[in-house]
């Protein structure tokens, strides 16, 4: 468990002790907050086993690659949208996709594009709106096109392996 | 449908990968086309791990049917829990094997098979019990943190004296945005945290502006994990990445408050 809850325990069980009456009502708050966000936590568990079940990472790794066009674009950021769980875990499958040959624009525009939340949706428009999670959303994706390209531009790629070689042969050979 | 042949070179006159793991190139035959896509495996020859790279292969170019000399039980197993078929034992040219599986020449497990064919349906029970599992670990993998939050602002609801956050957060657009994104960019964390964090701020009086700037940059910009993204996407990668993160979510924040505010 992360070391930050138990810290926060670890401060309620010393205000129990020297101000429990202030305690009592920081808990109350806090239960207060716990409450207002149960609907949308369950609308957060249901978008997460909808997510779990119709999307694989083989299919996120599809999404991802080419150059910085309007395809590659719409494939990184819906796979960045679509990832899940913290970003180091991801870092393993992009530096790999990026010694297979794809580029900076992919990897960065999924990297940005992860700040659009699908499942977490719930919980921001409860807090601030369908209309604040909209325009936030739009312009996010739109400002990881500007990073993709920056760092297409200006960053260049240090490997470059074009490790997939695509043979169509005639159909007759079959 | 599509079936995968390994093999050990990049026509049809190829002989039969002996391991699926190790396999030089993996055929892909669309059976209703008839088209052939002969996939290079870029880890048929890592020491380690070529295993998954081949299966994760196979898995992204949707095949139904892995035909091979053989195949260890756990990348079996992990073909078939993906509702893939694995047909080993099979030796010969790439096309004599395609030929015979067309005529149902190769042996198949029926039990396997329809095992298999269980785990293609779109919603088979098995891979609900899977996904729910997953859900519940995240869900409950986010819980602790969230929960360590709330309790945070329960105490600072009752103990952060009011004019705390006015003296931090002026009402200087610029100034309380580039505030937002600097805390933003320190914090890490499910991004949930940042949406109840943000709405403590607003109902304390913070503007939209920084709580969007902290938003954005909670996601988009790690100086946490930097180290790690230096590691696995190079140095320059990594910090023009944040560097430009950090910049970008200053208008991003100004825009979306400013739409909102004349809204």
């Amino acid at each position: 468990m992360s070391i930050f809850p138990l810290a926060v325990l670890a401060i309620y069980g010393a205000l129990l002790l020297l101000a429990p009456d202030k305690a009592f009502q920081a808990l109350k708050n806090s239960g207060n907050i716990l409450f207002n966000m149960l609907i949308p936590l369950i609308l957060v568990f249901i978008l997460l086993l909808a997510s779990n079940l119709f999307l694989k990472p083989a299919h996120i790794k599809n999404f991802l690659g080419g150059k910085p066009r309007i395809k590659s674009f719409v494939l990184s950021s819906t796979a960045g949208i679509a990832s899940m769980g913290p970003i180091y875990a991801w870092y393993p499958l992009l530096k790999d996709m990026r010694e297979r040959g794809a580029g900076n624009f992919p990897v960065a525009v999924f990297l940005h594009s992860r700040a659009v939340k699908p499942f977490l949706l719930p919980v921001m428009i409860s807090y601030f709106g369908w209309i604040y999670a909209v325009i936030l959303s739009i312009l996010t994706i739109l400002s990881s096109l500007i990073i993709g390209y920056a760092l297409h531009i200006f960053v260049k790629r240090e490997t470059s392996l074009n490790s997939v070689l695509t043979v169509m042969p005639d159909e007759s050979e079959q | 449908m599509k079936i995968a042949v390994t093999s050990d070179g990049p026509d049809v006159e190829a002989k039969v990968a002996h391991k699926f793991g190790t396999a030089r190139y993996l055929s892909i035959v669309d059976l209703d086309s008839n088209r052939i896509e002969v996939v290079l495996n870029p880890n048929a020859l890592s020491q380690k791990g070529s295993g998954i790279h081949t299966i994760v292969l196979a898995i992204s170019k949707e095949v139904k049917t892995v035909l091979t000399g053989y195949c260890n039980p756990s990348a079996r197993h992990q073909l078939e829990s993906n509702g893939i078929e694995v047909l080993s034992n099979l030796s010969g040219t790439v096309k004599e094997v395609i030929q015979q599986y067309r005529e149902g020449k190769i042996q198949r497990d029926i039990k396997i098979a329809a095992t298999v064919e269980e785990r293609r349906s779109i919603i088979s029970k098995y891979t609900l019990i899977q996904s729910l599992n997953s859900s519940f670990r995240q869900f409950i993998k986010m819980m602790p943190v969230l929960i360590g939050v709330m309790l945070l602002i329960g105490l600072f609801n009752e103990f952060m004296p009011e004019d705390l956050l006015a003296s931090i957060f002026s009402g200087n657009v610029v100034l309380d945005t580039l505030w937002g994104t600097f805390m933003g960019s320190i914090l890490a964390g499910n991004a949930i945290n940042s949406y109840v964090i943000g709405q403590e701020l607003l109902t304390r009086g913070v503007s939209l502006f920084a709580v969007t700037a902290l938003i954005i940059s909670w996601v988009t910009i790690g100086l946490v994990q930097l180290p790690a993204e230096m590691a696995s996407l190079g140095k320059k990668f990594a910090l023009l990445r944040n560097a430009l993160s950090f910049v970008m979510a200053i208008p991003i924040a100004i825009v979306t408050g400013t739409i909102l505010n004349i809204m």
